[in-house]
Formats: C-alpha cells, sequence, structure tokens
C-alpha cells in the first residue's frame, strides 16, 4: 500500500504547523519575503504547481532559506513527485540535519521510489526525532516501517510496531499481510505478495493481531485452526511462540518445541528453543537443541550462549569458558555471556571471578 | 489427625530420632504411618484423602505459621481485616472505604456522587495487603492497599502516579489474565492448570506441592506403602540452585539484571540483592538462603540471631575457603543490623532487609 491521501494529509498538516512558526522569523528582505508571501498563498490555494515554482525561486534566491525547500519537498511529495521530493529534502535536511518530520518525509518518498533501504534509515532516524509522536503520522510512518523491517529480515522489531497498531485498533488488509510476513520470517513486501498467498498471510496476521490486541482466546483460536490446516507450515508454531514469550514462557517453550518437531530443520528454532529453556533454567533440554543448531551454524550466538550456560550447569568450566568467551570475542558487551561466566565461576567457588563477572553485567545492565 | 495426637507423635518422633537414623527412621515412620491410613481408611470410606500433615506434623504446624503459607489470605477470615474492620483512605478526590462485617469484606471506592463496591475476593499478603478485585469479569489490583506499619490505607506500591479518568478507573488497576497467572502462581497453589486460570480451585498461600513439586504423587504412593515417589529433597540445593529456586517467586539475580529492574524497589529480590555481595558465591552453603532461613517457620525478626551466619565465615575460627575473610573490626554481633541495612520501599509503608550484604555507610546512596 503507498501511503494513502488522507493519512498523508495529516502528516503535512501537522508536519505544516510545526514548521510554520519557525519559518517566519527568517525572513527579512521585502522583495524576498512578498516571493516567499506569494509562495505561502499559492499553497494555501491548493495551487501546487505555482507553489512549487515560487518556492523555487525563492530557494534560487536564497539556497539557505530552509523553509522554501521543506515545502518544495512537502508539496512534490503530495504531488507524488517523489524523485523531487527526495532532492528538496536533500537540501533541507543539509541545512537542518535532525529535523525528524523531513526525515521521516524523505523516508516516505524514498519508499514510493524503491530505495528501500535508504527509507528504512530515514524513517528510523525520523522516529528518533520525533516524527512519530502524534499518532496519525505515527500510523503512516509505522506502517511503512513495519514492512520495511520485515524487507530486512528484522522481523521481531516488525512486529513490535503493531503494540502501536493494535492499541490504536488500526486494522488494514495490507498491514494483516505484513504481519503475516514478519511471522512466518519471509523477507518481502505485501505488494509482492501474490494474490493466492496473500490470504493465508492475511489469516496468520490476523491471528496474531488478535494477541496483540488482548484477546488471547481468539488468537489461540485461530493459531489452533491454522496450525490443523497447516501443520508443516515453517515458523507458524514459531510466530506464535514468539508472541507469547514475554506473558508465557512455558506456553511459548511448547510452541517453539512444537515448531522443531514439525521442521527439524528450522536452525533459528532451535537455537531460540534452546536459548529460551536457558532463560527458564532447563538447562539440560537446552543443551541437545542448541547442539543442533550449532551442528548446522557454528557462529548462532543465542546457540552458544545457551551452550554456555548449559554447561556451566554442568561445572565444565573449561568447555563453557572457550564456548562463551567465543561469543565474546564477537561481542565483548554481550550480557548473556557475561551472566553465564558469572554462573559458572560462582558454582565453581571462584568468588572473585563470579564477583568481578558480576560487576560487569550490572555495568552492561544500566 | 486430632492436634493432641500430633504432639503426641511430633514428641515419639524426637525420642526416636535420637536412637537412630533421621532418614531410616522417616521412611519406617512413613511406612507404619501409611499402614494406618489404609487400614482407617478400609474401614471408613468417608475418610480424608491424605494429606502432607499426616506424616510431616512438626513442619505442616510450624509452616502454617510461615509467611509463604500467608501469601494469600482467604476472604472471611483475615485477621488484619477481623482487626479493622472501617478501614478509609481519601485519594485525590476518591474516598475508598475497606469494611468487613461477619467475615465479609468490602472495597468501595466514591467520587461522592456514585459509588462502586464489590466483595474483596482475593487479599494478597500476610501483613500489608493488597487486594485483588472482580468486576464485569475483569480483575483489578486494588489502588490502595494495607500497610501494617501504619495501619491504614495508602497507595498500592507501583500504583501511585495512577491518575484515574473517572470512578471505574479508581477502583482499581486492571490486570491481565497473564499477569493475574504470575500473581497468583506465588501467591497461592493450584490457581491454574497449565496457564488458564482455575481461581475456583486454588488454595491460599504457597502450599507443600507449589515447592515439593511431586508431593502430590507421592502422597498418594505413601499411603499405598510406596516411597520411591519422594519429591526431590531442596534441602541439598547448592547457594546457586537455591536463589535460582527461591527466586522463581522472589526474582532471580539473572531475571533482575535481564529486567533491567533498577532502584531501591529491588531490595525485594533478595536472590538478587544476596548474589551481588562480595561475599556470595555459588557453591559455599553457608551463604545459601536456606542457610539462613528455613522456609517452613515464621520469619526471625532478632537480628542476633543470625550472628552465628556471618560468623561461620567471618569468625576467628571460621573454615573459610579462602584466607582473605575478614573479621569485623567493630562488632561480633548484631551483624546484619550495620551490613545488612533496611530500606523503606518508594512511599515509605514497608520496610525490607537489604540482603547486599557490604560495609553500608550511613548517607550511601542505595546501591543497585
Amino acid at each position: 500500500m503507498t501511503a494513502n491521501p488522507v493519512a498523508k494529509a495529516f502528516l503535512i498538516l501537522i508536519v505544516v504547523a510545526q514548521f510554520a512558526v519557525r519559518g517566519h522569523a527568517q525572513q527579512a528582505d521585502p522583495q524576498f519575503e512578498a516571493l516567499a508571501s506569494r509562495a505561502t498563498e499559492a499553497r494555501n490555494q491548493q495551487n501546487i504547481p505555482l507553489a512549487i515554482e515560487l518556492y523555487g525561486e525563492t530557494v534560487a534566491a536564497k539556497p539557505d532559506w530552509a523553509e522554501g525547500w521543506f515545502y518544495i519537498g512537502l508539496l512534490q511529495y503530495s504531488s507524488n513527485s517523489f524523485t523531487a521530493a527526495i532532492d528538496a529534502f536533500n537540501h533541507f535536511l543539509k541545512l537542518q540535519p535532525d529535523a525528524g518530520p523531513a526525515l521521516a518525509l524523505r523516508g516516505l518518498s524514498e519508499f514510493e521510489t524503491g530505495a528501500y533501504d535508504d527509507a528504512l534509515r530515514d524513517l528510523e532516524q525520523g522516529v528518533k526525532k520525533r516524527a512519530a509522536e502524534e499518532p496519525r503520522n505515527e500510523q503512516i510512518i509505522r506502517f511503512h516501517l513495519s514492512e520495511l523491517l520485515v524487507r530486512a529480515g528484522r522481523f521481531e522489531e516488525a512486529v513490535t510496531q503493531y503494540d502501536f497498531f493494535a492499541a490504536h485498533h488500526i486494522k488494514d488488509p495490507d498491514l494483516l499481510v505484513n504481519l503475516g510476513l514478519a511471522g512466518l520470517r519471509i523477507q518481502d513486501l505485501p505488494q509482492n505478495i501474490p494474490l493466492e498467498n496473500r490470504q493465508f498471510l492475511e489469516t496468520v496476521g490476523s491471528a496474531a493481531y488478535a494477541y496483540l490486541s488482548g484477546d488471547n482466546e481468539e488468537a489461540r483460536k485461530q493459531f489452533d485452526e491454522l496450525f490443523a490446516r497447516n501443520p508443516a507450515t515453517p515458523n507458524l508454531h514459531f510466530f506464535y511462540g514468539s508472541l507469547l514469550y514475554k506473558n508465557s514462557p512455558t506456553l511459548a517453550i511448547e510452541q517453539f518445541r512444537a515448531e522443531v518437531e514439525h521442521s527439524p530443520g528450522n536452525v533459528f528454532a532451535h537455537a531460540v528453543l534452546a536459548f529460551r529453556l536457558t532463560i527458564a533454567g532447563r538447562y539440560a533440554e537446552a543443551k541437545p537443541e542448541a547442539e543442533i543448531a550449532l551442528a548446522a551454524d557454528p557462529d548462532i550466538e543465542m546457540a552458544q550462549i545457551a551452550l554456555g550456560r548449559a554447561l556451566a550447569e554442568t561445572g565444565d568450566v573449561k568447555r563453557t569458558t572457550e564456548v562463551l568467551n567465543k561469543v565474546l570475542q564477537k561481542d565483548p558487551k554481550n550480557l548473556e555471556a557475561h551472566m553465564g561466566l558469572a554462573d559458572l565461576y560462582s558454582r565453581a567457588g571462584r568468588r572473585e571471578d563470579a564477583y568481578r563477572e558480576r560487576m560487569v553485567c550490572l555495568g552492561l545492565a544500566q | 489427625m486430632s492436634a493432641w495426637f500430633a504432639l503426641a507423635w511430633l514428641n515419639s518422633l524426637r525420642i526416636l530420632r535420637a536412637l537412630t537414623g533421621a532418614g531410616a527412621l522417616g521412611l519406617l515412620l512413613c511406612a507404619l504411618f501409611s499402614g494406618l491410613q489404609v487400614s482407617a481408611a478400609s474401614s471408613n470410606p468417608a475418610t480424608k484423602p491424605p494429606a502432607c500433615v499426616n506424616c510431616h506434623a512438626g513442619i505442616t504446624a510450624s509452616y502454617s505459621h510461615a509467611a509463604m503459607q500467608h501469601a494469600l489470605e482467604p476472604p472471611g477470615s483475615d485477621p488484619v481485616l477481623e482487626a479493622h474492620p472501617n478501614l478509609s483512605v481519601q485519594q485525590g478526590k476518591y474516598l475508598y472505604i475497606v469494611q468487613t462485617r461477619n467475615g465479609h469484606s468490602t472495597y468501595s471506592v466514591s467520587d461522592g456522587t456514585n459509588t462502586i463496591s464489590v466483595p474483596i475476593r482475593w487479599i494478597f499478603g500476610q501483613h500489608s495487603q493488597t487486594f485483588v478485585l472482580e468486576r464485569d469479569g475483569d480483575m483489578f489490583e486494588s489502588m490502595v492497599s494495607y500497610f501494617q506499619l501504619e495501619q491504614r490505607l495508602g497507595p498500592t506500591p507501583g500504583d501511585g502516579n495512577i491518575v484515574p479518568r473517572d470512578l471505574s478507573e479508581a477502583l482499581g488497576r486492571k490486570i491481565t489474565v497473564w499477569e493475574a497467572l504470575q500473581c497468583f502462581s506465588c501467591h497461592a497453589t493450584d490457581a491454574s492448570k497449565g496457564e488458564k486460570l482455575e481461581l475456583d480451585k486454588l488454595r491460599p498461600g504457597v502450599g507443600c506441592e507449589r515447592c515439593h513439586v511431586g508431593a502430590d504423587q507421592h502422597m498418594a504412593d505413601a499411603v499405598r506403602g510406596n516411597f520411591s515417589s519422594l519429591p526431590k529433597s531442596l534441602r541439598a540445593l547448592n547457594a546457586e540452585d537455591a536463589g535460582d529456586f527461591c527466586g522463581q517467586c522472589h526474582r532471580t539475580w539473572d531475571a533482575t539484571v535481564r529486567n533491567h529492574f533498577h532502584g531501591p524497589s529491588n531490595v525485594r529480590f533478595q536472590p538478587y540483592r544476596l548474589e551481588n555481595s562480595r561475599c556470595y558465591v555459588g557453591n559455599d552453603p553457608r551463604i545459601s538462603c536456606l542457610a539462613c532461613h528455613d522456609p517452613h517457620e515464621q520469619d526471625n525478626h532478632n537480628l542476633i540471631s543470625y550472628d552465628a551466619k556471618c560468623l561461620a565465615c567471618h569468625g576467628k575460627t571460621a573454615a573459610s575457603s579462602t584466607s582473605a575473610v575478614k573479621s569485623c573490626p567493630v562488632s561480633k554481633t548484631n551483624c546484619a543490623s550495620c551490613h545488612m541495612p533496611k530500606v523503606s520501599l518508594p512511599g515509605g509503608h514497608v520496610v525490607f532487609t537489604d540482603h547486599f550484604i557490604r560495609i553500608a555507610r550511613p548517607g550511601d546512596p542505595y546501591p543497585d
């Protein structure tokens, strides 16, 4: 779905309102001010071609006039001239690099031109710089962001965007398809999905949406139906487990286990199962799962940590430190690895080493 | 089994224990007693099903006074509310009243015009108490709690910043099913099956089975003379495992760190605090939760009684694992009063002993 006009209009109104206040203070030259006033008037009268032309003249006369560049970008965006919008926002952002709304608008424009990596970067920056603080802006920004996150393979972060949609009861077929893609860990955009696959993805998204909306019973019912009809679909159990994890680690682990039973080749699911079992203190069960994952992919960090922690329980200092230090070589600030070492040393009676590792953990957890 | 019989049985146990090994004796007595049960049951079909008290009378008797047994008080028999039948507090524009009459407690909130009243169904805590309420199928944590320190109602810890928009919201903080599961799983027994709440079946407080997993099976087997399914002994847990075990409810070190629980509120998470202590090490039973606390007994508030636990490492004759263990230059008594200072929770209604053992100087900030 592209940005729908209504949502776009709201976005524009809100950023204009924020921006206009700052804009006037910068005007001094009477001739320039007259030109700027004409541009503003054209814009207010919805004469977009004329407004773009006049704003173009203002920035030609005064290339450091940020407001002019902003409105050119905004008007080009609302005219679906996305490449021109990006160009204008590029100028604007050189002058005001921290302007969240402009970053978000450039990101939305980039999305429309298919520059997805750039769009993701700009939308994330825009959100960080408070472009999504108004609910209607947030809706359109998070919608595109969630799609881009799925495309980038950042599925968990994509699902996180849906907390907002569920809280505001915002539901849309494309939203659900995208949620289905995130859940089944398919790196793609909803608009690329063939019609015959959309229904299934939408159903998966709908089950997840029910859960995110707090309707646990409905979610369970929908997922159970999905499991019954599609027992071999990769990541379906995994998705439900991921949703459940925050509230019910035990139920989540059951789903992760179901996933590896149905899809024994799902290495990531083995690693996650191992890791979650470790956090639940079920080390003996975690160890074989971690070993399966590591046999397929020796560098998978979650499985390394799970194996390390499971080994710590057995008191195998040498092998545990080997495994956990391997994690720390790549990521010296890995909290879980340091926690594993603290546990290991504590169990082994190495008081000072355990204390040191615990203090490292407390520092990392600040 | 009547009380006098339990007492006599206990006395017999003490004498016999002095004569023989306790482990073998336990089995012998249980076998003997299970025989009595079977014969009693066969002669009287209406006999109650077996219970832990049948064989473990002493522990059961002492546990009946322990805090964990009273983690949830049943409505109608709560001594705190019975002793304070008319409690009220004004919170902003809302007046809260907790009234107890004829064994029934009611929680009301009023804005001066309208009032919502609901029966108190679940009372969390033995001394300071928070109520869990039910209204229109939803569960709520009461917006006000009873605090023993002041013997009055006050804002429920953690909910003090909530500004209710209307009378309904003023009743309490709505809790999700998941949250309720967590609350009841630590304050009651058999409150859920799997992950489904079954509050009509719950037994208030932390029952034997909650810690001694398999106790039900053990009882069922024991009455048939089978003692092969004894629950795993928790006595043998090392300090690390004990912290993890007790931490299921009191929060483990891992969980506290992982969830970034910062600030004085984490003084409630004793395993976390203890494991931050320099003297803590997981394989030393002298620093285990169980070294100082018998979960089957009431909390001992006499700090001097804990001195021996500290001196087990810090005394001159202590068999310490390293030579670096220091002895206190100030005192050899009342150790916990200095090294485990009291910390008030934000709001000041409840005071906890900080289990982070350290040299604590007056005025030092709370060490996270």
